[in-house]
């Protein structure tokens, strides 16, 4: 019997959900510390009168640093719990990179999701160009679960391995950030459809880059 | 490198440094004096940027062809670059005072360099978390390349795509003829500089190497490292 | 089944081992044997490509994933799947049968099926593991330490585990127990 890429992929990702499904400690935790902090910026957002930039701009900080705190998990718990050499034994470079990537990618896209939701909806922020919004959001999370998946790669089999984990993907994921935030801004009305268009365009080929480059990478590294 | 080089090489950073100081006109500058740090400030950033570049050039071969090498190469490259980073964001920062009255304005170009020196620095970190050898080859190599899209992106594209203080002298030609002499002169000069610095960084890490190796047979004289030799099983009677 | 040549390891200035070479065939049991420090472990892990050498080379037959069985003491196993459903993951990412049932029912994990492996006694984790590293019918085993923790019919399901594998290809065993050295038919000592 042989089972194909798309077995080996979907077999990683079953076990992603359902490994966290019943931890939860860590789903959980994220969660709360996201919404408080979605919370907090809608706070500081309607009590200053805060421009549609000033808006972007936080909701983005926030999105940055829930996918920096929670998305290098998916390699690091396995290193941590001693399960990366079952991995190395049982699966190819490429299966594991991508069961985990797109485990990252589905959490991001629903943490964006619903924090964006929660913060449009506290701020009192309108979206003049919706379609617009939705491309920005969905390329920024996007390109957020491949960095960080591939940081979290890097840094797995390091010493100190979670504050590392944010040292070296926030660098990385900063300048991204300039590109959704005006994305963003632009889809809420304080900017030009165009500018908003660039913006996601740019996002998606930054996103596809990533999940292209990314399990190259990670084969160099997993086994070295 | 031979000492007919060092002496060229010393023979051409003094003519920059003359040329800077003393050759060119520095009139239409606000506070001529001081404004010609530009001379030094532009090529330490195109060396810087031209490292890194090749830094992850090597990375590549790294990952491809195996071997410490071309490890050393690569983190001799992003050492240099790091190097000549600061320098540019140094001497940035004295001109943007002289010429523009604030030392940070949140410059795109200023704001850029400051993001890819933070992202080198994060590839120093990630190194030194790592003992063994091999591990922190492939890691770091492996870095080096998934950062160098973002990297580009800082310096090649996001400063031309927004409003910035920084002319694009090279594409634009923003420099006069004089000055664009005296910038080529510091420029070969500079890269010579970071040529021969990045020869000796590479030359110290084989030795280091080397070392290391020695010291490692050395210890096995004494303590000879297991050099296993295999042999039947010998079982007892009562087997 | 297996070929080492001019192997060595070293982490920074301290070499663990060097120089060794030798090949492991159909019916072969090495015993990889040493004091504490020796780089036993460290051998089986180079040998079961979890961890690069610094000079020489390992060479094994086939893909590595269904070719090769380990199993060591430090060997973790995911405590948030149940006993089934790591057998049900390590077919699928290898691409053979899981074969759940027949390693469970041999390995006397048959009660603990819907058990998740972080209720288990360490020493049904251990079978676990042995029962996971023979599930491809592997042609080269590793097993380190595999004693540890196992009862008498713990210690009886491996003989019959070790003599099946050295029917089928080879084994390679890293043990400090002397009563374990029945399990080999030639050794290796490192450290000496």
């Amino acid at each position: 019997m042989s089972s194909g890429w798309g077995s080996e992929i979907a077999a990683l990702l079953a076990k992603e959900v359902r490994a966290e499904l019943r931890g939860r400690s860590g789903l959980l935790t994220a969660l709360l510390f996201n919404v408080a902090a979605i919370v907090a910026a809608s706070f500081a957002s309607s009590a200053q009168g805060m421009p549609a930039f000033g808006i972007a701009a936080m909701l983005w900080v926030i999105l940055l640093f829930a996918a920096v705190v929670a998305l290098p998990r998916a390699f690091l718990v396995e290193e941590e719990q001693g399960t990366g050499d079952l991995l190395r034994l049982w699966a190819r470079p490429h299966s594991v990179f991508w069961g985990k990537a797109l485990y990252n990618l589905g959490l991001m896209l629903l943490t964006g999701a619903l924090l964006s939701a929660l913060y449009l909806l506290l701020s009192g922020q309108t979206v003049e160009r919706p379609a617009l919004y939705v491309a920005c959001l969905l390329g920024g999370c996007a390109a957020l679960a491949g960095s960080t998946t591939l940081c979290g790669a890097f840094v797995a089999q390091a010493s100190n391995r979670f504050a590392l984990a944010g040292a070296v993907a926030l660098p990385l994921l900063v300048p991204l950030l300039a590109v959704t935030v005006t994305g963003t801004a632009s889809a809420f009305g304080a900017g030009s459809a165009e500018s908003a268009e660039r913006a996601a365009a740019g996002l998606w080929a930054y996103a596809v880059a990533t999940f292209a480059m990314g399990p190259y990478l990670f084969a160099a590294v997993w086994k070295s | 490198m031979t000492g007919f080089l060092i002496a060229a090489l010393g023979l051409g950073v003094s003519l920059g440094i003359y040329l800077a100081m003393a050759a060119a006109p520095a009139e239409s500058f606000q506070s001529p004096e001081l404004a010609r740090i530009v001379f030094f400030h532009l090529p330490c950033a195109l060396i810087s940027s031209l490292f890194l570049v090749l830094g992850a050039a090597f990375a590549a071969a790294r990952l491809v062809k195996g071997g410490a090498a071309w490890d050393r190469r690569s983190h001799a490259c992003i050492e240099i670059a790091f190097v000549f980073g600061l320098l540019a964001l140094a001497t940035g920062i004295i001109f943007s005072k002289v010429q523009w009255g604030a030392y940070w304005s949140w410059d795109p170009r200023q704001t850029s360099f400051l993001l890819v020196m933070l992202i080198v620095g994060a590839y120093f970190a990630l190194r030194s978390a790592f003992a063994d050898e091999a591990r922190r080859g492939a890691v770091s190599a492996a870095y080096a390349l998934a950062s160098l899209l973002p990297i580009l992106f800082l310096v090649f594209v996001y400063p031309r795509i927004v409003t910035t203080l920084h002319p694009d002298v090279v594409r634009e030609g923003g420099f006069d003829n004089e000055y664009r002499v005296v910038f080529l002169v510091n420029l070969a000069a500079i890269l010579g500089v970071a040529a021969w610095l990045y020869n000796l960084r590479v030359r110290c890490a084989s030795l280091e190497s080397n070392l290391e190796e020695t010291l490692a047979r050395l210890a096995d004289r004494d303590r000879p490292a297991a050099v296993g030799v295999v042999r039947p099983v010998s079982l007892s009677s009562e087997d | 089944m297996l070929a080492v040549e001019g192997l060595g390891k070293r982490f920074g200035p301290v070499s663990v081992f060097r120089g060794l070479e030798f090949s492991v065939g159909l019916g072969d049991g090495l015993l990889v044997l040493g004091p504490n420090g020796s780089g036993k472990s460290t051998l089986l892990r180079i040998l079961g490509g979890l961890l690069a050498p610094t000079e020489g080379s390992v060479r094994w037959e086939g893909d590595p994933r269904t070719s090769l069985g380990y199993s060591a003491l430090d060997l973790a196993v995911y405590p948030h799947l149940t006993v089934q459903e790591h057998f049900l993951l390590a077919g699928r990412l290898r691409g053979c049968d899981p074969r759940a049932d027949d390693l469970t029912e041999g390995f006397g994990l048959a009660g603990h099926k819907e058990h998740f492996a972080s209720k288990l006694s360490s020493g049904l984790r251990s079978r676990l593991k042995l029962a996971l590293s023979v599930q491809s019918r592997p042609s080269l085993l590793l097993l380190d330490e595999p004693g540890v923790g196992l009862d008498e019919a713990g210690l009886s399901l491996l003989d019959r585990v070790c003599a099946e594998q050295r029917e089928r290809g080879a084994l390679v065993v890293a043990t400090n127990d002397p009563k374990e050295r029945r399990l080999g038919s030639h050794e290796l000592r490192l450290g000496e």
